[in-house]
């Protein structure tokens, strides 16, 4: 099985991007959120499909997901 | 299986967290550091400089505990002077000023930098968190596009 790893992206204009991979999906889930934590605010998620185990890829994103959650 | 995750980075430090960063982007861009912590300068004065624009560095807050007034820092390249500070809001600033230069071009050189700010600030730490959490960076560098590539593996 694949190393559980973090590949993490820094661009010149401050913007980070994080590829959580190699662990299951609920601790896969919690890692990403220590390190969104570490950084500051999220813009975006994607599930991918290797975290779906197939299929098309779900983006999450958190301005129309903290709409639903408001109700 | 994986996620993949884009985020921005929330600049909360102290000055000295702060400098630091400012200090890393100067060195990254090719920027002389003058001076750290003094109102003006020994050779700069901004009534020789034709135009001056100040922004701010994108979502900065520096903590005002570890703030004791006046805590500036000046870096210059090519005749153009960008000069560090924090406004009484608490956010970190930047005054761009130079001889020759439009200010459209200043904004953009001082919006430049302050993403390199935030870029080295992020880096900073999160190589501090990481190493708290002893995760091991086994692989790290600059890209052709001047981002900063991390490898972590996780050892459980």
């Amino acid at each position: 099985m694949k190393k559980p790893q973090f590949d993490i992206s820094i661009a010149k204009d401050g913007s980070v991007k994080i590829k959580v991979s190699g662990v299951s999906g609920q601790e896969c889930v919690r890692l990403t959120d220590m390190l969104a934590q570490m950084i500051g605010r999220e813009d975006s998620r994607s599930l991918t499909s290797e975290y779906l185990g197939g299929g098309g890829d779900v983006r999450i994103n958190s301005t129309v997901d903290a709409h639903i959650r408001e109700g | 299986m994986s996620t993949v995750c884009v985020l921005t980075p929330i600049v909360v430090g102290s000055w000295p967290m702060i400098a630091n960063a400012v200090a890393g982007a100067a060195a990254s861009m090719g920027f002389s550091v003058l001076s750290s912590n003094v109102a003006t300068p020994e050779g700069v004065s901004d009534a020789t400089l034709h135009e001056r624009v100040v922004v701010d560095v994108p979502n900065s807050d520096v903590v005002k505990e570890a703030m004791d007034g006046g805590q500036e820092m000046v870096i210059a390249r090519d005749g153009v002077t960008l000069r560090f500070g924090i406004d009484e809001r608490g956010r970190c600033t930047v005054c761009a000023s130079g001889k020759g230069l439009s200010k459209r071009r200043l904004t953009e050189i001082a919006e430049a930098v302050s993403g390199r700010v935030v870029q080295q600030f992020a880096y900073h730490k999160l190589m501090a968190e990481l190493k708290q959490r002893r995760f091991t960076v086994v692989q790290e560098h600059v890209a052709g596009d001047e981002s900063i590539q991390l490898r972590v593996v996780i050892d459980r």
